[in-house]
């Protein structure tokens, strides 16, 4: 498929190789509509973009979408203490989730290891003017000036995004918040850690509801942690974890209150000719996404995505290999730590294309109906605003052609991690390190 | 062979990691250190598997299914059933057990009686709360002289255990190497049970990884403490060792280092 690039940069940095650690995207979310993509960093920053109206100028062409722009930043989280343990808890944002919208404000959650907190997003384009008892200024004016009354009234003024907490929902985790979903009934969303899972009510912070506790009674028996969950897009009583060990659990709660027995557990028999000191890393479930249609669960682990029907617990319906040459270096991915990267992975907007990150700038995608899969690149070098994407190949025996990337000249420093795909329209946005590229299809006559 | 140098090293490898995870910002990662651990056994699995290592490899893998200890060891049970006899009276039994360690051949043998002694010790560790199991079989001997258990009782259990199946079921899942380390834990349970030193049998060989590992056990035990309640077969609940008197062949220059994880104190940070 033809696409056209566009290149959104929020890197401040002046040398190219030069990335600060605080600038490092950790999570990409859009919100329901696709307006607004909002980001969190390693720094605990937020940076929402917002997409320009399509409306703006008649010389638009049909079709022609708008470019996202910066629209806020406030500060999320900041670096934190656990006194009782001398533990510090980072501020790194690991994931955003924006709520339904139901008015005119933006809401969004945002979490770090330990901490929820929702955020109200709202611009203000108008002021009040024409108090009584301050001036302009604000500052109080002397009584005796004030000859008559008059009625303050609204004036258009600059637009203005004011970010601001509206709740916090901390001291629910003990162990490190890797998931939050918001539930389909507005009302409630979940969070997980690598042992627990909590409801919490979007109104009440002082109180969570523990859904899922896998903790062992001792600590040593602990096999397994929760990696990622996530609610059912529309059943509210369903919710899916995934864990370390491969398995997917669908819980329903409606069947009791600790949902600790699963009402489905998805797993694949694993294959015993492929075992190896690894096998258990690299079958660890990096993150879950129920499709749009609530009928299948894509999952990623360290080398393939699979796609699992909900009606089917013995194994996936699909699975594609995003990086099979790499089970070969297993051993040095291991050293450098690179086997535990934590990939995403994304539906589209019609549940037909999947899509996921890999090493060296490069991502992935496979479209279900055929099963073939594409490889992309997220490069400033190669990636010219409105410049087509060409597909890339990694060399892996057979015929070379040019351009083809050796496995061993793979820069594992380059990994994509996190993205996102626009809920409507073949619009996605590909966290690179500190960059973000915000990709769109443009469907043109002359490209089919 | 090879297999042994990968093995040692992804087992260096993981400790390190362990290790490093002690200073990284934002606290311990559970679940990094849960997917090291389960390699670090793993390797140790592999290590200590040459003298087995057809079955015990394959009874490894067969593990995550939390077996029973006859699925896993089918040829082993038979022999671990018929030392058992012998090995009630353990503290006897460990001179022999000496002199049949240094034997290579009859490795075999003893670490078998291990296999069992290692079950009893688990079930005597599950009764207690504080204890920290060490599944791997190459500490549990060593939980034979801890002050919890007394010598009888470990020979109680061992009557009682004369099927291995029986036992130390509750907590199948950690158990992948138990089998693998019954060469371990012959050494093992020689020096813990009398705390009396361990013939040297080593070649200078043996003797100069000894130091280099030595070196790094100190480091290690901190980081194993503080890494808490760790996940099972990395944790003992022993008390301190003297070094000196583990010693151990040439050939498996990595026991002494992980033998000396052991001598951790009962600590365990609450994560």
């Amino acid at each position: 498929m033809g696409e056209d690039g566009e290149n959104t940069k929020i890197n401040h940095s002046f040398l190219r190789d030069y990335v600060t650690e605080a600038d490092v995207i950790s999570t990409v979310e859009f919100n329901q509509t696709g307006d607004l993509l909002a980001t969190g960093d390693k720094g605990g920053r937020v940076v929402i973009f917002q997409r320009e109206t399509e409306s703006k100028g008649e010389s638009e062409e049909l079709g022609e979408s708008g470019e996202y722009n910066v629209y806020s930043t406030f500060q999320s989280h900041e670096p934190d203490f656990d006194y009782l343990k001398s533990l510090e808890i980072e501020e790194k944002i690991n994931k955003i989730r924006w709520l339904p919208q139901q008015n005119a404000a933006h809401f969004l959650l945002s979490t770090n290891d330990k901490t929820i907190k929702l955020w109200k997003v709202s611009e203000r384009d108008k002021r009040p003017e024409g108090y009584n008892l301050k001036d302009e200024e604000g500052r109080i004016k002397d009584i005796s000036t004030v000859t008559s009354l008059r009625v303050p009234v609204l004036k258009p003024t600059d637009l203005m995004v004011e970010v601001r907490p509206r709740r916090i929902f901390a001291n629910g985790h003990t162990y490190h918040v890797n998931s939050i979903s918001v539930n389909s009934d507005g009302e409630t969303y979940l969070s997980a850690d690598d042992l627990r899972v909590n409801m919490w009510h979007l109104d009440i912070t002082d109180r969570s509801f523990n859904i899922v506790d896998i903790k062992p009674a001792n600590m040593e028996d602990l096999t397994e942690v929760i990696t990622a969950a996530e609610f059912h897009p529309q059943h509210c009583h369903l919710f899916v974890y995934s864990s370390s060990k491969g398995t997917l659990r669908l819980c329903d709660m409606r069947d009791s209150a600790l949902c600790d027995k699963h009402s489905k557990i998805f797993e694949e028999p694993e294959d015993p000719g492929n075992r190896s000191f690894f096998s258990e890393i690299i079958s660890s479930v990096s993150d879950v996404k129920f499709s749009h249609s609530g009928r299948y669960l894509l999952t990623r682990d360290y080398l393939t995505v699979k796609v699992w029907d909900l009606n089917m617990e013995k194994g996936p319906v699909e699975t594609y290999q995003v990086h099979e040459y790499l089970r070969s270096k297993l051993c040095s991915l291991y050293e450098n730590d690179c086997i535990f990267d934590k990939f995403e992975c994304v539906w589209n907007s019609t549940d037909s294309v999947i899509m996921t990150g890999a090493y060296n700038s490069f991502f992935r995608m496979f479209d279900r109906e055929t099963g073939r899969g594409v490889t992309l690149e997220a490069w400033r070098e190669s990636s010219k605003p409105r410049a087509v994407l060409r597909t890339r190949r990694i060399y892996t025996g057979g015929r070379r052609r040019r351009g083809d990337v050796g496995v061993d000249s793979l820069d594992f420093t380059k990994k994509i991690l996190h993205m996102a795909w626009h809920p409507a329209e073949n619009i996605i946005a590909i966290a690179a390190t500190n960059n973000l590229y915000i990709f769109q299809d443009r469907v043109n006559a002359e490209n089919m | 062979m090879e297999y042994k140098v990968e093995a040692h090293r992804i087992m260096s490898i993981s400790l390190g990691k362990i290790y490093n995870s002690r200073v990284q910002r934002g606290g311990i990662k559970l679940h990094k250190n849960l997917l090291v651990s389960l390699v670090l056994r793993s390797a140790r699995q592999v290590y200590l598997s040459d003298y087995y290592s057809g079955a015990c490899l394959n009874a490894a893998q067969s593990q995550r299914e939390g077996n029973e200890w006859e699925e896993k060891f089918p040829p082993s049970t038979t022999e671990c059933d018929r030392v058992q006899s012998p090995e009630e009276p353990q503290q006897d039994a460990l001179p022999e057990k000496e002199r049949e360690y240094r034997e290579n051949d009859d490795a075999v043998k003893s670490d078998q009686v291990d296999c069992t002694s290692t079950l009893q010790q688990e079930q005597n560790q599950n009764s207690s709360l504080d204890s920290v199991t060490y599944v791997s079989s190459e500490t549990r001997p060593e939980t034979i002289i801890v002050p919890k258990e007394s010598p009888s009782d470990s020979t109680e259990e061992a009557e009682r255990d004369s099927t291995p199946e029986a036992n130390g079921e509750s907590h199948q899942p950690p158990e992948k190497h138990v089998c693998s380390n019954r060469k371990r834990s012959a050494d093992e349970t020689e020096s813990g049970d009398s705390s009396k030193k361990r013939v040297k049998v080593g070649s200078s060989n043996a003797k100069e990884d000894e130091e280099a590992e030595e070196m790094d056990t100190s480091n290690v035990s901190n980081l194993i403490t503080i890494f808490g309640s760790g996940f099972s077969g990395l944790l003992s609940k022993d008390g301190a060792k003297p070094e000196s008197e583990a010693e151990d062949s040439g050939q498996i220059c990595c026991d002494q280092m992980l033998k000396n994880l052991n001598p951790w104190s009962t600590a365990i940070v609450a994560f």
